[in-house]
């Protein structure tokens, strides 16, 4: 029997999600592939205590036999949509959420910037709405009487 | 249902957006009032937002979907034969919890549609009508925008500065001064400068699972704290389950279940729904009963029918530029009007409004893109680095005309975690419907591609994005074809008064909080005004 780890997926599904992850994003550009930032590993483990919702269906979807990575996941959207979400959130969450990973993207996460009242928008500086209001009223006039109701109402 | 029950003056069952202004109006008046909320207060402390795994988060524990979230005060919503799935937060604070914050107001047009366009109905009540509670609502919502835009009647300007629309909105405002066509700065619900001890935006960009700042409106943050000060009861985890009625069927209040299962009853002269147009709708007709044998209130047949939720696009325009487009306030940079009235030569009536908003952090760059594509391999670098921070998003909020097919009923086989029966839609958004989003799609597309966009990202009729439940206990004049009067006064309840997006009779195309607020500031004065006429159960 395949050994289970304490937070319910077994050392097997984190091998082949290891391969899988890395032919999905491998070293380039200047980034390190999804293994260098350990996203079957240490960054499973903190996606999954963000969403232990996700064993199940990862379980469940590495329960199917292996295959060339991008068939295999173009397959499981088919068959197992759970279980290909899951699969991307773990493979994807788990890279961006790596402290390098947005260091190379120049992300720092959601982050506090107070909004600068004091300077004056660009949009009036250029006289942008200008434009805008030369063109007057931009709506259409209604009559403050009503039609009577239908009963029937939908399609023109 | 035994033992004695908790009474006050009125009972609103609700505390979302209307709810807690009508319970606010109330108490500050002297009236003694008490609200029931399925959920809880939410704690700001544990919004996502400051956490990596933020976006993560968003997709399940702070997702919209009641269905994805499954918390016990949820109740399941079966969506299966519905084209859009439906989207709300069960707590006080209602759904501005987890809301964008677009506040905008409906056009005079969208009061009269059967008199300009021949199709719907026309509302019992005008904008004009509507404005002084507009007005009052965008300063107890700390609405922030720019007075005097062209696409709206002339009145007060919002009470707060708007946000700033950062990089992105401004080279789109560009181009539609290139195009001559209608764009002006997004009103939102949002504090934009210091006002007294209120917090201002700092803007996370995280608006839609909760404000960590507290900067964005939300009743519980807004009215809540001010209608207990007056004496306002509000009693969370507790789940209406009927409306009664006494023998000379006027309503004596509510049953309800504590989430713990204990079975309560609180009395009240006056019942008043804000459960959004699902909930109401659900418990009208789970209050049926001798002479309401349909459910309470419906006899005309419309409770639960004629449900809109704005059919909705999302139209992405990736730039080569860095707009830092994970930043700032999610609700609305800059919104466009240019199409929203009807135009003969268009082969749909009525319009769209369009609210500009970022598109946030990596995850939602690498995951497949809203047009589906997946990009793996050695290009996934490039294709996320194309896209983080260099996109925005026209959303467009197409109106949705009332079709009396499109319904909530009681499902038969599912039940929330009281064991009530659960609301079943069926919804189908119609050809013209589609019609209308394909001409804003394009011209969105042009309005991108204008700004400077070298990629287009479509997603056509977004399935999660059931935000804007309306229609489904529609106010009009005649007893025969609606639920309620022009005051939300039940036809045939007189004490009964629904304030929520369910009395709507047509959607518009804009985000429909504003309104709601404005509706029940109408029918909390009426209240008021009429107190001491108003007929109740001895």
């Amino acid at each position: 029997m395949e050994p289970v780890a304490e937070d319910g997926v077994g050392i097997e599904l984190r091998l082949r999600l290891r391969e899988l992850a890395d032919e999905l994003i491998p070293a380039a550009d200047g980034m390190p592939a999804a293994s260098d930032v350990g996203v079957a590993d240490v960054q499973l483990d903190r996606v999954l205590a963000a969403r232990p919702d996700l064993v199940a269906p990862l379980r469940a979807a590495f329960a199917r036999p292996a295959g060339a990575a991008v068939e295999w996941l173009e397959r499981l959207a088919v068959e197992d949509p759970a279980g290909y979400e899951a699969v991307l959130l773990a493979v994807v969450g788990g890279y961006y959420t790596d402290r390098e990973v947005r260091r190379r993207l120049g992300y720092r996460g959601q982050e506090p910037n107070p909004v600068q009242p004091e300077i004056i928008p660009n949009y009036v500086e250029e006289g942008l709405l200008d434009a805008v209001l030369e063109r007057g009223q931009r709506y259409r006039d209604a009559p403050e009487e009503r039609s009577e109701p239908t009963t029937q109402a939908g399609d023109p | 249902m035994s033992g004695s029950a908790e009474k006050t003056e009125v009972l609103i069952v609700g505390a979302g957006a209307s709810g807690g202004v009508v319970g606010r109006r109330l108490a500050e008046n002297g009236i003694r009032v008490a609200c029931l909320e399925q959920g809880y207060w939410p704690d700001p402390a544990t919004y996502p937002a400051p956490r990596p795994e933020y976006e993560l988060l968003s997709r399940k524990q702070w997702s919209g979907s009641p269905n994805i979230r499954g918390l016990r005060e949820d109740y399941p919503v079966d969506d299966a034969e519905s084209d859009i799935a439906p989207l709300m937060f069960n707590g006080v604070g209602g759904s501005l919890v987890l809301y964008a914050g677009d506040w905008c107001r409906m056009r005079p047009s969208d009061f009269r549609v059967r008199t300009l366009d021949g199709v719907a109905d026309d509302w019992p009540i005008s904008y004009s009508e509507l404005q002084p509670h507009y007005e009052r609502t965008d300063l107890e919502f700390d609405a922030a925008g720019l007075g005097d835009d062209p696409s709206m009647p002339p009145g007060a300007s919002p009470p707060l500065p708007p946000l700033p629309i950062g990089k992105g909105a401004l080279r789109v405002a560009r181009a539609h001064t290139r195009l001559g066509w209608h764009w002006w700065p997004g009103t939102n619900s949002v504090v934009s400068v210091a006002r007294g001890s209120k917090r201002v935006c700092v803007q996370w960009g995280t608006c839609m699972q909760g404000c960590p700042e507290g900067a964005k409106a939300s009743t519980d943050l807004t009215h809540w704290p001010a209608a207990i000060e007056h004496g306002a009861q509000v009693i969370t985890g507790a789940r209406v389950t009927r409306v009664v009625l006494g023998p000379s069927g006027l309503a004596t209040g509510v049953e309800y279940v504590t989430l713990d299962g204990a079975e309560r009853r609180h009395d009240a002269d006056v019942v008043v729904l804000a459960a959004n147009a699902i909930g109401t709708a659900r418990l009208l007709l789970l209050s049926a009963c001798p002479g309401h044998s349909d459910g309470l209130a419906n006899g005309s047949g419309v409770v639960g029918r004629r449900l809109m939720v704005h059919p909705f696009a999302n139209v992405t325009g990736i730039f080569d530029e860095d707009l830092e487009s994970w930043r700032g306030h999610v609700g609305a940079k800059i919104v466009s009007y240019e199409f929203y009235e009807t135009d003969a030569s268009r082969d749909f009536v009525r319009g769209a409004k369009w609210s500009l908003a970022p598109t946030g952090g990596p995850i939602n760059a690498a995951l497949p893109t809203r047009a589906g594509e997946s990009v793996w391999g050695a290009p996934h670098h490039a294709h996320v680095r194309e896209r983080l921070g260099r996109s925005m998003s026209w959303g467009i909020f197409g109106e949705d005309l009332p079709d009396l097919e499109n319904r909530v009923v009681l499902d038969r086989t599912l039940v929330d975690s009281s064991g009530l029966p659960a609301p079943k839609l069926h919804y189908r958004a119609s050809e013209h419907s589609r019609r209308l989003l394909d001409f804003h799609i394009d011209r969105a597309s042009e309005s991108l591609r204008e700004a400077g966009a070298h990629l287009i990202d479509v997603e056509r009729l977004m399935r999660y994005s059931g935000w804007h439940l309306l229609g489904t206990a529609r106010m009009g004049c005649d007893p025969a074809n609606s639920v309620v009067d022009a005051w939300g006064r039940a036809h045939e309840v007189e004490n009964l008064y629904v304030v929520d997006g369910s009395v709507f009779v047509t959607s518009g195309g804009v985000n429909p909080t504003s309104t709601i607020a404005a509706f029940a500031s109408r029918v909390a004065d009426r209240l008021i005004e009429a107190r001491r006429d108003q007929r109740v159960a001895i």
